[in-house]
């Protein structure tokens, strides 16, 4: 299998917020680890989340190599290894890296790790509704993307 | 350890008949998602549906009935709990006549033909809803107009969408959902917006109209002024199903697109691009939103409008605004036995004489309700019920409403949560959410649509809505089935369906005809789209729609202006909340958690506000605070503010309803209401905003 990319068209967002409840019930998590979230700077919506970076700022912060890349070039968190030092939350140029207090740990998206394996579309893209969340082999979205510009 | 089971169903967190998987393990709802093979959603889903289990499984969320005895709140059985109620009601029917009832609903969980068939079988035309300024109120100008509801058809594809003060990827009313606006638009259908607001649709459209908040009937006279001036209509069509035309355009001279642009603030020339754009692109469709509805002029609004889709030819066109059909099951009406109400009955209606619209919709401006409260007159209201409704944050002037619930003798109410509404009644029903309900849904929608929405889980003891009236009219002496699965076998029956044959098949569609109207023409006295309205006519009232003032604007009331020098454009939506609902679910919650307010930066600049203060907004009413985003998408003398909130993380029984809630700021008087419909405004009204010290 080939590289995965999630990719948000910023400019079809309209600022629902059902990404990130859904988000939330997929990875069973509370109030404070936010691993998508929309900013609203009105009349605009920023969408904040983890581009699995080529280059992951996140895994060099990493002081105990707990972030690591996949083969689907996914960037995951191996949470028995995370030491919950916080420096891969300040390393995310992005503001993707969330903390999770109750388990003391850094949390991330994981692009639904699976649901993909399942053959399902991330839980955030499903329900979209202008479907700006785009997923899928990364060198085809980036094609898609040439192609559109 | 269980297995998940799927269950197919259909929410309820909005208006909304969006198709849900729900998925159960042990016994309880483990997840919710989308069903790709909705008709009415794609497979979408927003926030506050996906939030549905933590509505469900909350923890202060109230699972057995309650009375309030000299401690509090205390548990009773539901026995005990209906017969107070049915002992309270029979003890005022003695007393004072069945019409010293009242029955109240908010948006509802899509009980209205329950709602109804009790408050009929009571004998009480007290209908307290929001109707009278949400979504009836534009289906009872609708019917005087042209005999029914007219929908923007997506489904037929139109070529030209007007999005008339709404947002529809947000906040769905009724028959629309974001998704079929969305896939109409990314077939390249031209868009103009029309809203006081920059937002996302505007940044899409072609054409964006940014009014002054509450001249939308004024815009909608301007459209017909390029029209008529232009000929740009459909004369045959005009000719031969539209009555009073003639008597139509003269009113329409009376509003030069100069006149229209010194009201709307929009340029003629917009205007004009605009009027064009619409009558020439065919199909297009009209789109509208509830700020319409919730002014002065919000008959005259969704007259017009309808107007405009009868001239241009767009009426029950594909792509158009159209009438669909819907299937054959049994109607809301009957099931509702509106017949059993006699006209003695009717009568009593209160407020009933004054706005004649609202009863004819069978249901009365609460207004009219708080005033036999607060004053015993015409007669008292002595006791009643609500169900899903919290009026004291969600209805205009709320230092009223709080006055006239406390003369109640007893008030039963039926709800999730301890809301500062129910806090006010003497018995608390514990309610089921859409997770917890067997039910034919969007029955009473006109859409073409039935859903089946069933039962999930059962929580507590809670019972699904449906279930409290009917146990609670059989006590009342009433007329009811045996259980809930066999008052919807009587409604399907004319489909040849039972429950659990409709169950199975998810939903029922109406087969749609077009043009249904040369057959026989429209539904009105006339058999003709009435923009002269012999109803109104019949009525004493004027016959053509025309654009009033708004009662409190710089315009109307320059005096006032001096003191409150801003337009407070309030009922700003959010994605997470439906009106009151939704302030306790920690999901939903985290993304909006204060009340907002949106500032020009200009304005925020000049009285020393920056974003996230907290101000003070204050009408001649009263004060309430909220906190302050900046939006340079707004005119600078325009402030918008949302509605709904209460804070349930506040213990007391208050539950902080006078902090920050918008309708404590909200007018209510006779004369800043629609003359035939009873619609408050709580929309357009005079603030002044000052920062906020203690934050």
């Amino acid at each position: 299998m080939g590289k995965i990319s999630l990719t948000i068209l910023k400019e079809d967002c309209c600022g629902c917020h059902s990404c990130e409840v859904a988000c939330k019930q997929e990875h069973d998590l509370g109030v404070g680890p936010r691993l998508i979230r929309v900013i609203e700077k009105s009349p605009l919506f920023i969408p904040i989340y983890c581009h699995h970076c080529a280059k992951p700022p996140c895994k060099d912060a990493c002081p105990v190599e707990a972030i690591y890349r996949n083969d689907q070039g996914l960037v995951l968190i191996n949470e028995e290894a995370c030491i919950g030092c916080r420096e891969c939350v300040t390393a995310c140029p992005f503001g993707a890296m969330q903390f999770d207090d109750i388990k003391e740990v850094a949390a991330k998206c994981d692009l639904c790790l699976e649901r993909l394996t399942e053959g399902k579309a991330p839980a955030c893209s499903l329900i979209c509704p202008t479907g700006c969340m785009v997923w899928g082999d990364t060198t085809e979205l980036l094609n898609r993307a040439a192609s559109r510009a | 350890m269980e297995e998940i089971k799927k269950v197919r169903t259909v929410c309820r967190s909005c208006h909304g008949g969006c198709g849900v998987i729900a998925q159960v393990k042990n016994g309880k709802v483990v997840k919710i998602e989308g069903d790709p093979d909705s008709p009415i959603s794609y497979g979408t889903l927003c926030s506050k549906g996906l939030a549905i289990t933590q509505i469900a499984y909350h923890p202060d969320r109230i699972l057995h009935p309650m009375k309030k005895g000299h401690q509090g709140w205390e548990r009773i059985t539901w026995d005990e709990a209906l017969d107070t109620v049915a002992y309270q009601f029979k003890k005022v029917i003695e007393q004072h006549g069945p019409e010293s009832l009242f029955i109240g609903q908010g948006t509802g969980r899509d009980y209205e033909s329950h709602f109804s068939r009790f408050g009929n079988l009571l004998g009480t035309p007290n209908v307290l809803t929001a109707g009278h300024m949400c979504y009836l109120s534009r289906i009872g100008a609708s019917l005087i107009t042209c005999g029914r509801f007219p929908v923007c058809d997506y489904e037929g594809e139109p070529k030209c969408i007007i999005l008339w003060a709404v947002n529809p990827l947000w906040t769905n009313p009724d028959e629309y959902k974001g998704a079929g606006f969305w896939r109409a638009y990314k077939k390249g259908a031209k868009l103009i917006v029309i809203d006081p607001r920059k937002n996302f649709y505007t940044q899409k459209a072609d054409l964006w109209l940014q009014l002054r908040p509450g001249t939308d009937a004024a815009l909608a006279m301007g459209f017909f002024q390029v029209i008529i001036e232009e000929e740009l209509y459909d004369k045959e069509f005009v000719t031969r199903y539209i009555h009073g035309w003639d008597a139509f355009v003269e009113r329409v001279k009376e509003y030069p697109l100069y006149k229209v642009e010194q009201i709307t603030r929009i340029g003629e020339e917009l205007i004009r691009e605009a009027a064009r754009m619409y009558a020439c692109t065919k199909p297009a469709g009209i789109h509208w939103g509830v700020p319409t509805e919730q002014t002065i002029n919000c008959t005259d609004f969704t007259r017009t409008a309808i107007g405009l889709m009868a001239a241009t030819g767009n009426l029950d066109a594909p792509g158009g605004n159209v009438f669909h059909v819907p299937p054959k099951v049994r109607k809301v009406s009957e099931f509702s036995r509106h017949d059993a109400l006699s006209p003695t009955q009717r009568e009593k209606r209160l407020g009933g004489e004054q706005y004649k619209l609202a009863a004819r919709m069978a249901l009365i401006t609460p207004k009219a309700a708080w005033e036999a409260m607060l004053t015993e007159k015409p007669y008292p209201l002595k006791a009643g019920i609500f169900v899903g409704t919290n009026p004291l944050i969600t209805e205009a002037n709320a230092k009223d409403i709080y006055a006239a619930l406390q003369k109640l003798d007893f008030l039963a109410v039926a709800d999730f949560f301890l809301t500062p509404t129910a806090e006010l009644a003497d018995i608390f029903l514990p309610a089921g959410t859409w997770l917890e309900q067997n039910h034919m849904a969007e029955n009473w929608k006109f859409h073409g649509y039935v859903l089946a929405r069933q039962k999930v889980v059962e929580i507590g003891e809670c019972w699904q809505d449906h279930k409290i009236f009917q146990e609670l009219g059989k006590r009342m002496g009433q007329e009811w089935w045996d259980t809930v699965e066999d008052a919807l076998d009587y409604l399907l029956e004319p489909t040849g369906l039972t429950w659990e044959q409709f169950k199975e098949k998810g939903y029922l569609k109406g087969d749609m005809i077009y043009y249904k109207y040369r057959q026989g023409g429209f539904s009105t006295p006339t058999r003709k789209v009435e923009l002269f309205s012999t109803i109104l006519e019949d009525w004493g009232r004027d016959p053509l729609p025309k654009y009033t003032e708004i009662p409190e604007s710089p315009v109307s009331r320059p005096d006032l202006a001096k003191e409150y020098p801003f337009i407070l454009n309030a009922g700003l939506r959010t994605p997470t909340f439906f009106h009151s609902a939704n302030r306790q679910v920690p999901w939903l919650r985290e993304i909006r958690p204060d009340p907002i307010v949106e500032i020009h930066p200009d304005t925020a600049r000049k009285h020393g506000i920056k974003e996230m203060d907290w101000v003070w907004i204050e009408s001649p009413r009263g004060r309430v605070k909220q906190k302050v985003k900046l939006n340079d998408g707004i005119d600078p003398v325009v402030v918008v503010a949302e509605h709904g909130w209460w804070f349930p993380e506040i213990k007391d029984e208050g539950h902080g309803w006078d902090i920050s809630n918008i309708n404590l700021l909200t007018d209510d008087s006779h004369q800043s209401m629609d003359p035939v419909m009873g619609a408050t405004n709580l929309r357009v009204l005079l603030c002044n905003i000052s920062r906020c010290e203690q934050g």
